[in-house]
This record gives structure tokens, C-alpha cells and sequence, in this order.
């Protein structure tokens, strides 16, 4: 299940757009028709209240959920149903809001699970990691150094992740995402619970990644700062529903986003 | 003899045995033999246990029938005319469409459901896997074809101590076998992509499912492994005495060696069903004549009542942490 080489889609052309998405669970509405799209190349922020639904839409394009109603399209190609390790294969990488990592393997094992997809070894190799699967291992292993490299971890290379302080672990499971190269990277509040060094530093390996690798992301962050700063354009949530999308100096002037954040009487 | 009147309980619980140790070697020797042999099958079949439980979640009932069913179909094959190394990879090929079959009917249908509904499942499986086996295999009890696998019988006797101490080839063998058996699963486990991505999916099913790992796969991979154990356990304890329905009761015995070794350690388990191996064999011979014998069918219980007194997560166990 590889995605089609000849879909290769240029900086600046959408990437990703998701037309009159719908999700519920039960009577709970998460989402309700919402579009839009994402660029190859940019950094798009989705931002909201608490509960307006950010966290599902990432689980939409993830394949997490399935939406009941609407249409997503990825480099070209309309989703079928599928399964959550589908969105793996097709490019799309992420990380979770509270950390999700293999908690008692080593920092390396966890960029390393990062690589399953791009490792082709078969079973009967892999049992006695010989010949091929041993190859295999050698190699990947140098493309995670360089991402353990990039990302300044070497000092944690071998301390399962388990005992890491929070802001490490958030850099950790960056790390995994980016070892999958995606053409999609998903980032759930990357900033959550951090200090403000923490925070200057991820913003700085987000925008790394971004200009070196050309990687396109989609963020959901809480912190303003951080979102002006970092986005192209932001998209902005409310009870499930698109209320504004455009540049971050848009979407700060737009009246719908300040009453959404303030409050308003209805 | 040696205990006076009024400490005479006390003496012959904390001095009488240890001094029969000392006096005569060769029998304290064998006793510890004949445990640790005893503990290596148990820990082959915690093993499978835990392959299982870190991978799903699981606690595989079925563990101590696929052993049966596993030997059954050894010997079965064997019987129909097939050469016995022929059979033995059969066998494993049987293990290997009951791992897909159980992960299509029973696992994928009930993903996210909660433990004990899969628990309940695996009881499912196990009384399935009896009447099949016994509906193919019929009931009577078969012998082990050991010859035919070249596992070589008879036993080793050295003097020790001013006695014999008799070791059964049998019994080295199944030492051996489960040694090797372990390592190859260690190094599986650690170094190689598939290895990775069973113990991913044990710390975290969605975070392996965004990296793209499939957990159906893995979980006909984890079954598959756990019926290859199954095959070796079943044809070790077979080997020792019959292949019988009646080896499924030896699952029970797992349980005790699980809550030692803690449900979710490989070494654990190893460890665990050692010391319930010994344990229970040492506590028997020196121990047993005081409560009339027969202390070997419950002792295992009794240590892993004490350890969930003290230790509730086991030896190698995670540690429970719950935030409040």
C-alpha cells in the first residue's frame, strides 16, 4: 500500500483539503461542515476553544476517525475509508497532545519505530536479523542519527523515554514523526505544558523543519504568541464549525474570533 | 530425634530440613534439579502468556490448550505418515492459521472492548480448541514421538555427596531448547524492526498506529509466537510424560508464575516459573511430610498469594502508577 509516486505535488498547490467534514459520536456533534485546505510547504495552525473540536479534525485526517459526512482529498486522491495505519503509509506523520511514546524503550528504539514503514526486510530475516534485516538496521540508523542530531537528543539517545522530563519527551516524539519523512507532519499543541525556553526551542525546530525538509504542517496551538508567529494562515474552531480562516493579522482582526475567545451574550 | 518436647513444631519446620539438606547433598541436589527442570516448562508457558498480555492486552486462556492442541497436532501428523520433522513443521504452520483465524474471528471483532470481554473470549477459544481437538484427535492420551525428533532419553548419573544424582537427557534437552528458544526471542525482541514494533504496540496502541504500525498484523505475529511456544512446551512436557487433554491444567500453573514475575516481563516470566519450579519441588520433599504431603499441587499458590501481598506489579513487573 504505497501512495503513487506520480502525485507529486509542487510548493504553493494544496496538499490536503477537507470539503463539509461532519463527524459526530452519538448526539455530540465535534464537527460540522467544515473546509479547507493545506498547502504544500506552509504552516497551518488550527486554533480554537477548548472542545471546539481541533483535535478531532486532526483525527479525521489522521484516519483516527472516520468522518459521517464530507470528502478528503490527499495529494490528489479522494480518502476511501480506511484504516489508522493507512494515513502512516500515505505520509502523514503526528504527534499527540499528551505525549504518546513507547514508554519503556530507549529514545533511539522510539525514532527507530519512526522507520517501520520504510524498512522492507522480511519475517523470515528479521528472525535471526541476518543478512538483509541486518543491512537494513545499519542504514536506517544513520538517518535517525541525523534526525537525534538535529533535534540536540544525543546526550538521550539510550535513556528509555519513560524517565525523560516532559519537554524532552515532546522533542522525542517530534523526533519519531520526522523519522517517518512525511509530506504531512501533524503537531497536537507540540507546546503544551512547556517553559518558555522549551517553547522557543520547538518553535525554532518547527520552523527547521519546515524550511530545511519542506516539510508542510498543521498545528493546533493554544498559545497566541506562538501561533502568530509560526503560521501562514490559521483556521479557527468554534463549537465544530469553520468561524474564520485566513492570515494570522486576519484572523486577529476578525470580530467572530473575538467573541468566540472572550465571550459573547448571545 | 534431634527436637525437644515443647519447641518440637518449630524445630521441625525452621532446623529438620535444613539439617536433611545438609546430610544428604545428592538428594537436596536432584530435588533442586528436578525444580529447576519443573520451573523451565513453567516459565516456557508464562512466556506465551506474556507474549500475548504485552502485545493485546489479553489474558490468554487458551495458552495452556494451545499446548495440547499444538503436541496433539505433532503426534496426530505423525500418525497419518508424515516423517516427524515434516510433522514438526506442520505443526507449526497449524500454530500459525490458528494465530490468523483467532486474530480475524475473535480479536478484530472485539477490539476496544473492554479486558475482561476479551478475557472471556480467549475461555471461549479454549473450550473450542478441546472439543476440536478432540473431535480430530480423539481423547485418549498419545505418546510423545521423541525418538523421531532425535531427543535423546535415557539419563545422565554422577556420584555427588556420597549418593547418585541422576539428570534425565530429557530434561537437559528441555533446558537447552528453552534457552535458546528465550535468547533468539530477545534478540528478536530488541533488535529487530518486527521486535520494535511488538513492543511499540505494547506501550501504545495509537501511537504505533501513527507510525504506521498494523496492529492485526501484530497480533497474528504475537499469536503465531506464542503457538510456536506452545509447540515446544507441549512437546517437552509431552516428552516427560503423555500428550494429553489433562496438560492444560498446567496453564493454571502459570498463574502463580505470572503474578511472580509480573505479567509483562519476558525475564519475569523466566525467573518466575524457576522459582515456582523449585519452590514447589524443595517444599514438597522437605517440607510436605509435616502437612501429610501432597503440598505441590498448592504451593505455587501460596508464594504468589504472599507476593501480591507485598509486590502486587511482581518481580520485573511495571510499577503501578496511577495519578490521582
Amino acid at each position: 500500500m504505497r501512495a503513487p509516486d506520480d502525485t507529486t505535488i509542487k510548493a504553493g498547490q494544496t496538499l490536503l483539503s477537507v470539503e463539509n467534514v461532519s463527524l459526530s459520536f452519538g448526539g455530540v456533534k465535534a464537527i460540522r461542515g467544515v473546509s479547507f485546505d493545506i498547502k504544500k510547504g506552509e504552516i497551518r495552525a488550527i486554533i480554537g476553544p477548548n472542545g471546539a473540536g481541533k483535535t478531532s479534525m486532526l483525527n479525521v485526517i489522521n484516519g483516527f476517525y472516520h468522518p459521517q459526512e464530507g470528502q478528503i482529498t490527499f495529494k490528489g486522491v479522494k480518502r476511501k475509508k480506511m484504516r489508522p495505519n493507512d494515513a502512516a503509509n500515505g505520509g502523514i506523520a503526528r504527534t499527540f497532545q499528551n505525549v504518546a511514546l513507547f514508554r519503556s524503550m530507549t529514545t533511539l528504539d522510539n525514532i527507530m519505530a519512526g522507520r517501520t514503514l520504510k524498512m522492507h526486510s522480511n519475517f523470515f530475516w528479521q528472525l535471526w536479523r541476518y543478512g538483509p534485516a541486518e543491512r537494513e538496521e545499519i542504514e536506517h540508523r544513520h538517518k535517525v542519527e541525523e534526525i537525534i542530531d538535529f533535534l540536540e537528543i544525543e546526550h538521550i539517545r539510550r535513556v528509555p523515554v519513560g524517565r525523560l522530563p516532559y519537554g524532552l519527551q515532546k522533542r522525542v516524539e517530534l523526533g519519531r514523526a520526522l523519522a517517518m519523512e512525511p509530506e504531512l507532519l501533524l503537531l497536537d499543541e507540540p507546546m503544551a505544558g512547556m517553559n518558555l525556553e522549551e517553547k522557543e526551542d520547538m518553535c525554532r525546530y518547527i520552523i527547521d523543519v519546515n524550511n530545511h525538509f519542506g516539510t508542510t504542517i498543521a498545528l493546533i496551538e493554544h498559545d497566541m504568541g506562538v501561533v502568530m508567529d509560526l503560521a501562514n494562515r490559521v483556521i479557527v474552531l468554534d463549537y465544530g464549525q469553520k468561524i474564520a480562516d485566513g492570515t494570522p493579522d486576519e484572523v486577529k482582526a476578525n470580530k467572530a474570533v473575538i467573541d468566540a475567545y472572550l465571550g459573547v451574550a448571545h | 530425634m534431634l527436637c525437644v518436647k515443647p519447641y518440637g513444631m518449630l524445630c521441625k519446620i525452621f532446623v529438620v530440613p535444613f539439617y536433611e539438606m545438609w546430610d544428604l547433598p545428592d538428594i537436596f541436589v536432584q530435588t533442586l534439579w528436578e525444580g529447576l527442570v519443573g520451573g523451565t516448562l513453567y516459565s516456557l508457558i508464562a512466556l506465551g502468556f506474556v507474549l500475548v498480555f504485552k502485545a493485546s492486552g489479553v489474558f490468554n486462556f487458551a495458552q495452556g490448550i494451545m499446548v495440547v492442541f499444538a503436541a496433539l497436532s505433532l503426534v496426530g501428523l505423525h500418525s497419518l505418515g508424515v516423517p516427524a520433522f515434516l510433522a514438526l513443521i506442520l505443526a507449526a504452520g497449524i500454530m500459525f492459521v490458528l494465530a490468523y483465524s483467532v486474530e480475524r474471528v475473535v480479536l478484530r471483532p472485539l477490539v476496544n472492548q473492554p479486558d475482561i470481554i476479551l478475557f472471556m473470549a480467549t475461555f471461549g477459544l479454549t473450550y473450542f480448541l478441546i472439543g476440536l481437538g478432540e473431535l480430530i484427535f480423539g481423547g485418549d492420551p498419545k505418546v510423545m514421538i521423541t525418538k523421531q525428533l532425535y531427543i535423546p532419553t535415557g539419563a545422565l548419573s554422577f556420584d555427588f555427596g556420597g549418593g547418585r544424582v541422576e539428570l534425565q537427557k530429557l530434561d537437559i534437552t528441555a533446558m537447552v531448547v528453552a534457552s535458546i528458544m528465550v535468547a533468539g526471542l530477545a534478540v528478536f525482541f530488541s533488535k529487530t524492526r518486527i521486535g520494535r514494533a511488538l513492543r511499540a504496540v505494547a506501550d501504545s496502541h495509537k501511537a504505533a498506529l501513527s507510525v504506521g504500525i498494523s496492529l492485526n498484523q501484530i497480533w497474528v505475529i504475537v499469536w503465531f509466537a506464542a503457538g510456536l511456544v506452545a509447540l515446544v512446551t507441549g512437546i517437552m512436557w509431552g516428552a516427560r510424560s503423555e500428550v494429553s487433554f489433562a496438560l492444560e491444567i498446567i496453564a493454571l500453573k502459570a498463574l502463580p508464575v505470572l503474578i511472580l514475575g509480573g505479567f509483562t516481563s519476558i525475564p519475569g516470566a523466566i525467573v518466575g516459573g524457576l522459582i515456582i519450579g523449585i519452590g514447589e519441588k524443595v517444599g514438597e520433599i522437605y517440607w510436605g511430610p509435616l502437612l501429610g504431603g501432597g503440598i505441590e499441587s498448592w504451593l505455587a499458590y501460596m508464594i504468589a498469594l504472599a507476593f501480591l501481598l507485598f509486590r502486587p506489579q511482581g518481580l520485573f513487573g511495571e510499577k503501578i502508577i496511577e495519578r490521582v
